[in-house]
């Protein structure tokens, strides 16, 4: 590895909350009579680190003290829960805003590209897009014209190329939009977030791009993605940015794996010692509800292939023999109810009940989680429901498979399901064709 | 001996922002994207109209009817011995040119608050870029205006034109391009900032209409109240302009030496003004 050729140092931004720059021209004069004229603090706002900070509620800290190097040729992915600062940062490096503190030097040529279709124009055919933002990304008119049959061959849509723009599918769209940030011939190419539009061979295309950019032509990249599987396959260098702040650097699948571990935001167990205070009623009191998973490694994280085990204890507080029985309910984070899991009827004493069930691994897909549950009596009385008692986050996990959008749907099951040569198949398609 | 890593940096970025901010070549850089800008809004304004770019000949047509008949006629406003469609549509043709240049300047930022927080480039390429364009409006409606003067050259027996005054015109147009792109520079700032001033802008340019000799000649202001009229830094450039070719406009050294200092001035604070608030705007549009 080269040289260093981004060296970001004690970087700091910070945004005044509420009206920023005041909005009024009347407030702004009395800030320059204030600070400029009389010498006295700004009234409406101070730096902080200087004589007072400002008091919490006041200013956002977006990035608070960043520190690190980027070395010639190297990819790195820039991870960090949404409002951690990872596009501020972005955008502070990519010149489109400064920072408050602190500065960045770099060498070499900086393109950006923050999304998709930059300087696109609805009423404007493919071919004037293709020009319009290839100069607003800093091409020259020269380096398109080289470039063009190129950029219309990787997007796909040659024979549109005269239509506008609007008339397109998103898809083609967004292909056309990539195809002119791909050919970008800068050192430093900043990418934010933009895989998560586009198909699957597309994303694939573009990935390969800026795999072959990043090592065939020794060129740097700062990648922000929300797929972990991308910034794994992609970048050699991690940066996790949490609240601002930089919580770990290091290799991408280091980096990666603490984030996948820590991000996890979960209630993975609820215990009650005294029945008098636990959720219930003179039915039946809650003691435990568990959610065990069944980790590779204690510091790997709960993705899709991990099996859960939730256990449930509870008193019974009826006196002599019930029929009782439980239900399971799963629910994604947004509603949805996967699946309603119940027991069968048992005759129960009064007296600590326990219940188990495993999910097992390779059946949910990636995402937030909560489980609610149902105690019965007689198949079709409820004793006592409990809404949202566990939450969970399953992490994605792709394997080999090379694709790096949402994967839609409720569940993930890996059901046994291939291509290959159907034997019969063969000589029907040998005679069709004789 | 290995030169330290420190002097080889070929940027850097801070929270200060410069008063000089874009470098020459760095806009040089960026050229073709105000000509690719220009061509943009020239296909967009006349795409899915009827009449196409004739609306760029319309408008001064049209607008110079009504002036010749209400200020003309109806009012009576006399436009010494020049012949009112010429004197009109100069002062028409010439105003276009400001106001639509300071208009359109002065939304810079609110127009391009989007693409300006996605891409870095020089923010001054979208002023000059809409400068051109609006030279080129005006190149169109210049193309009418001379029509008419040859008309009345030939067949109403206007004199024709001393070519040493001819020699002016550009220098009336262009400072009147600077005035506006100055103007447009500063309150472009000021809009995105204030939102208040956009009112302002759309009101104050109607005023100044009446205080630029774009419907009346300043001989025909009375003497008392000419200062009024000359203390504006467009009157001398108009009175200029209509001198120039149609023979008639009050003009002197001194007037026409205080409209440069005013437009040098302007110039320079604009573009400073531009250059040091500019990069800040971003983070409150």
């Amino acid at each position: 590895m080269g040289k260093v050729v981004i060296q970001v140092e004690e970087l700091s931004k910070v945004y005044r909350l509420g009206t920023i720059g005041t909005g009024y021209l009347l407030h702004d004069l009395q800030r320059w009579w204030t600070t400029t004229v009389r010498k006295q603090e700004d009234p409406f706002f101070q730096l902080p680190g200087t004589q007072a900070s400002p008091e919490p509620g006041q200013a956002l800290w977006a990035l608070q003290n960043i520190n690190f190097e980027v070395k010639q040729g190297e990819v790195w992915g820039i991870i960090g829960n949404n409002g951690a600062g990872k596009s501020t940062l972005l955008k502070i490096i990519s010149r489109i805003i400064r920072p408050s503190m602190g500065r960045i030097r770099g060498k070499g040529k900086v393109n950006s590209l923050l999304e998709v279709g930059t300087g696109f124009h609805p009423e404007l055919s493919g071919r004037e897009n293709i020009y319009l933002s290839g100069y607003i990304l800093g091409m020259s008119k020269a380096e398109i014209r080289a470039k063009f049959d190129e950029i219309a061959a990787f997007s796909g849509v040659e024979k549109f190329l005269d239509t506008p723009v609007k008339r397109y599918s998103s898809g083609m769209y967004v292909r056309l939009a990539f195809a002119v940030a791909a050919h970008l011939e800068p050192d430093i190419l900043i990418v934010d977030e933009v895989l998560a539009v586009g198909d699957a061979e597309f994303q694939k295309k573009c990935l390969g791009k800026m795999r072959d950019v990043a090592q065939s032509e020794g060129r740097t990249i700062l990648f922000v993605s929300h797929s972990m599987q991308a910034i794994n396959n992609l970048c050699d260098k991690g940066l996790w940015l949490h609240q601002g702040k930089v919580k770990a650097t290091g290799s991408a699948a280091s980096v990666v794996n603490d984030y996948l571990t820590s991000a996890q935001r979960v209630q993975l167990k609820q215990s009650w010692t005294d029945p008098e205070h636990a959720p219930g009623n003179e039915n039946v009191r809650l003691q435990s509800v568990e959610l065990v998973p069944h980790l590779l490694t204690p510091d790997s994280p709960l993705d899709v292939r991990t099996p859960l085990t939730v256990k449930f204890q509870f008193w019974n507080l009826l006196a002599g023999e019930t029929s009782l029985s439980m239900g399971l309910h799963l629910y994604t984070y947004g509603g949805e109810l996967v699946f309603d899991r119940p027991t069968s009827d048992r005759l129960c004493r009064p007296g600590l009940i326990q219940a188990e069930c495993t999910i097992p691994g390779n059946f949910l897909n990636d995402g937030s989680y909560y489980i609610s549950f149902v105690i019965t009596r007689n198949t079709s009385v409820d004793l006592f429901r409990y809404e949202e008692c566990l939450s969970f986050d399953v992490a994605d996990y792709r394997g080999d498979y090379n694709y790096y959008g949402k994967w839609v749907g409720v569940v993930r099951p890996n059901f046994p399901f291939e291509l290959k040569p159907a034997e019969a198949g063969i000589g029907h398609y040998q005679s069709l064709s004789s | 001996m290995p030169i330290p890593q420190e002097d080889r940096w070929d940027w850097e970025i801070r929270p200060q922002t410069g008063w000089w901010g874009t470098s020459l070549t760095d806009l040089w850089t960026y050229r073709h994207l105000a000509v690719g800008l220009v061509r943009r809004d020239f296909l967009l304004i006349y795409q899915q109209t009827i009449l196409g770019p004739l609306w760029v000949l319309l408008q001064p047509l049209l607008t110079l009817i009504t002036y010749v008949v209400v200020f003309g006629k109806v009012v009576g406003i006399s436009t010494g011995d020049t012949p009112p469609v010429l004197f009109y549509l100069a002062g028409i043709v010439l105003w276009n040119l400001f106001n639509d240049t300071f208009t359109s300047i002065s939304s810079t930022f609110r127009d391009n608050a989007q693409l300006f927080s996605k891409v870095y480039f020089p923010r001054l390429i979208i002023p000059l870029a809409r400068l051109s364009g609006y030279l080129f409006h005006f190149g169109i409606q210049f193309g009418l205006l001379v029509l008419m003067l040859a008309y009345y050259f030939l067949f109403q027996s206007l004199p024709v034109p001393n070519g040493q005054w001819l020699l002016l015109v550009p220098v009336a147009i262009l400072l009147v391009s600077t005035i506006s792109l100055s103007l447009g520079l500063l309150f472009s700032v000021l809009t995105a900032k204030y939102r208040d001033m956009t009112y302002l802008v759309g009101m104050g340019v109607r005023l100044l209409m009446f205080l630029t000799p774009v419907i009346y000649p300043v001989s025909y202001v009375a003497e008392k109240w000419r200062w009024m009229v000359q203390l504006n830094p467009l009157t001398p450039l108009f009175e200029l302009f209509r001198r120039a070719l149609l023979g008639h406009g009050v003009v002197s050294l001194l007037t026409l030496g205080y409209s440069f200092a005013f437009t040098m001035v302007l110039l320079l604070v604009a573009l400073l003004i531009f250059n040091k608030q500019g990069d800040k705007l971003i983070d409150i549009l």
